[in-house]
């Protein structure tokens, strides 16, 4: 049985730093047994909460990416039908009745497991990160209701296979569209925003271990003032560790001018916003306050 | 009487109610995981009470913005009836209460209407996608401008994608599966399957930018900027008094640029409307090239004309032989009471395939079906 700070000691020891709202989700989902629902903006570390559990959980992360016309085949299962006619060829002149042959082909060493089948067969309680369930149809939206009801997947062939452990799901979402009511209610909900100063500075330091105070001081005001602009991409949180991993590789000890515009290509991602701001890295040095202080 | 309960779980389950009210969708489930999780909590600091709770009901970005509002309201109501309990005699009489409060105060007294009553008391924040385009504040225009451009990215993708109808898409050629096998000594391994084909629909959009389109011609316009980047094969055009090409402005990716040269450059921006003539421009200068037969025809208008009705009517029917579909998007569509009286649009009614309101991101969204 897990206590609520376990959990946050659980995953402080993981390296990901967070709030408390994160540490009851986690601790809830875990106790309840239900699918969290992680919404964000992108680059905030929603697909890094399953990877910590499942590190801190000592178990498999078993991952289902979604993307539009993704069908129930590439999530469940597929027949290896190569092997099963290469192997029916080298039987050709054995002596099994075609009803044995066909067992054969349609057991298991034929089956190509999908991220969802693997995830109910699997030896140990696995963490199943379904990753951007917004992208994918509305269709597969409602499968995947039905798997993570019944947590049984029936194959024609074969027959029902049920799951050997309930796996402990995650779903993310960009919230490029509106998910379910339906998914929602099965759902716990968790919403991760844009980290604030100091959270963001904490994770800057815990990350990038070797990085001048300085630095990641003058990186994540800029950030965060970067995040206040209208951008069409706004940089997140990971990019704010590549920027920070980059500069302190470079042993570079406080940002000026000239730095920001050779590396503002690890931060923004569009020319257009590139652009941007480019034209007001002064106006946003300003604002920083980013001088050169000594001690 | 007072309702005043003392203990949790009647608390916990009135407080869902009082969110149910409030446009929470918390059924016996949440009210069952709750008391469940509280069981095995150690619930002492008030702050965990708080986040279980929130991390619980919550179902929604929206839901997790209003939570911690009417948590605070209702626990402070209901310590404040604690105090008037045990110090009845302090206050005779309360400040008037504000309108949430009223209805709290009508919670915990106890005289509850019916749910299926209240349920039209309240209304569920209208999100943005459904706010009709006239009348988005303008520190909302950023946002809505966004959410436009990655729908209208979406649907050119999916209409990029989209394969022709056809209901032997699994069927396997034949041909080609032994041809592709005869190097294997003619064993079967690979199995080819027809593949069917590319949908290559052509779109035309005609946007109308005068002046009573004004409210919605600028998301439109942004609608289409995006859906462009996206969708090569399309061509739009702008009408008002007169005809306009767009596609090679909109193709160089500055929209803000298009816009200003639009608004600034052109005569026609926000002034009358005359589509029979802007339409018979547009057949006797492009149609023969843009127009075919896998062509879809989309026209932004409302319909009011100041020009020749005839030559609108005519020019409908030429365009309509020719396309595949005519799509006639109406913002005004979008009321009930609307019907299509206006003449101009009662003249092009007869060659619209398909007539929809487009007044909210919601609407845009519809679009996909019938492209």
């Amino acid at each position: 049985m897990f206590q609520l700070h376990d959990i946050q000691q659980m995953l402080h020891n993981q390296g990901y730093i967070t709030d408390k709202s994160v540490a009851m989700s986690v601790f809830l989902s875990l106790q309840l047994n239900k699918p969290l629902l992680i919404e964000g903006p992108a680059g905030v570390g929603k697909t890094e909460i399953a990877k910590v559990m499942a590190n801190a959980l000592k178990t498999d992360l078993i991952r289902l990416q979604c993307y539009e016309g993704l069908d129930a085949a590439h999530a469940l299962y597929e027949w290896n039908y190569q092997r099963q006619l290469l192997h029916l060829k080298m039987t050709e002149h054995d002596t099994h009745t075609i009803d044995e042959k066909e067992r054969t082909i349609f057991s298991e060493p034929f089956l190509m497991k999908r991220p969802l089948l693997q995830a109910i067969t699997h030896s140990q309680k696995p963490v199943l990160l379904i990753d951007e369930i917004d992208r994918s149809d509305e269709e597969f939206e409602s499968f995947l209701l039905e798997v993570l009801s019944d947590w049984q997947i029936t194959i024609p062939e074969t027959g029902t296979i049920r799951a050997t452990y309930i796996p402990q799901v995650i779903l993310t979402g960009n919230r490029t569209r509106e998910l379910s009511e339906a998914l929602r209610r099965r759902c716990l909900y968790l919403y991760i925003d844009y980290p604030d100063f100091d959270k963001e500075w904490l994770i800057v330091k815990n990350k990038v271990p070797g990085i001048d105070a300085i630095l990641s001081e003058q990186i994540t005001r800029f950030m965060q003032e970067l995040r206040k602009m209208k951008l069409e991409k706004t940089p997140g949180l990971a990019e704010t560790i590549d920027w920070a991993m980059a500069l302190s590789a470079l042993h570079i000890d406080h940002l000026d001018k000239t730095i920001i515009e050779q590396t503002l290509g690890v931060v923004l991602k569009d020319w257009q916003d590139t652009r941007q701001v480019q034209l007001s890295i002064d106006e946003l040095l300003a604002k920083t306050g980013v001088h050169t202080k000594i001690g | 009487m007072t309702n005043r309960l003392t203990s949790l779980p009647q608390n916990i389950v009135q407080f869902c109610r009082y969110l149910r009210q409030h446009g929470f969708t918390v059924g016996i489930e949440e009210e069952t995981m709750i008391l469940q999780s509280l069981q095995q909590f150690d619930y002492t600091s008030a702050e965990s009470f708080f986040l279980l709770l929130k991390m619980i009901i919550c179902r929604s970005k929206s839901n997790l913005d209003d939570f911690d509002e009417h948590f605070r309201q209702y626990w402070k109501r209901l310590d404040k009836q604690l105090d008037a309990k045990t110090k009845a005699t302090a206050k005779k009489k309360q400040p008037a209460p504000q309108a949430q409060f009223a209805s709290l105060s009508a919670w915990l007294k106890g005289n509850q209407k019916k749910e299926t009553e209240e349920t039209a008391s309240y209304s569920i924040r209208e999100s943005l996608s459904q706010k009709d385009f006239s009348a988005v504040p303008d520190n909302e225009v950023a946002e809505l401008m966004k959410c436009i451009r990655s729908l209208a990215r979406r649907l050119a993708a999916k209409a990029n994608r989209r394969y022709e109808g056809t209901n032997r898409i699994n069927l396997p050629d034949l041909r080609q599966t032994l041809r592709k096998n005869l190097r294997r000594g003619g064993e079967l391994i690979d199995i080819m399957h027809r593949r069917p084909k590319r949908n290559r629909v052509k779109l035309l959009m005609l946007c109308d930018v005068s002046k009573s389109m004004e409210l919605y011609s600028a998301f439109l316009l942004q609608f289409m900027y995006a859906f462009q980047q996206v969708y090569q094969r399309m061509e739009t055009f702008t009408f008002s008094t007169a005809l306009q090409r767009l596609t090679p402005m909109l193709q160089q990716k500055h929209f803000g640029e298009a816009l200003e040269w639009l608004s600034a450059g052109n005569e026609g921006w926000n002034s009358g409307t005359r589509i029979g003539e802007s339409l018979h421009a547009f057949v006797n200068d492009y149609s023969h090239k843009l127009i075919d037969s896998k062509t879809i025809v989309i026209i932004c208008s409302d319909g009011w004309d100041t020009g020749n009705i005839d030559l609108l009517k005519q020019s409908m029917r030429q365009i309509h032989t020719k396309a595949k579909k005519v799509i006639w998007l109406n913002p005004l569509a979008g009321y009930t009471a609307w019907r299509p009286e206006v003449a101009g649009m009662k003249a092009a009614m007869p060659f619209v395939d398909v007539f929809a309101g487009v007044y909210n991101i919601d609407s845009l969204r519809k679009l996909s079906k019938w492209i």
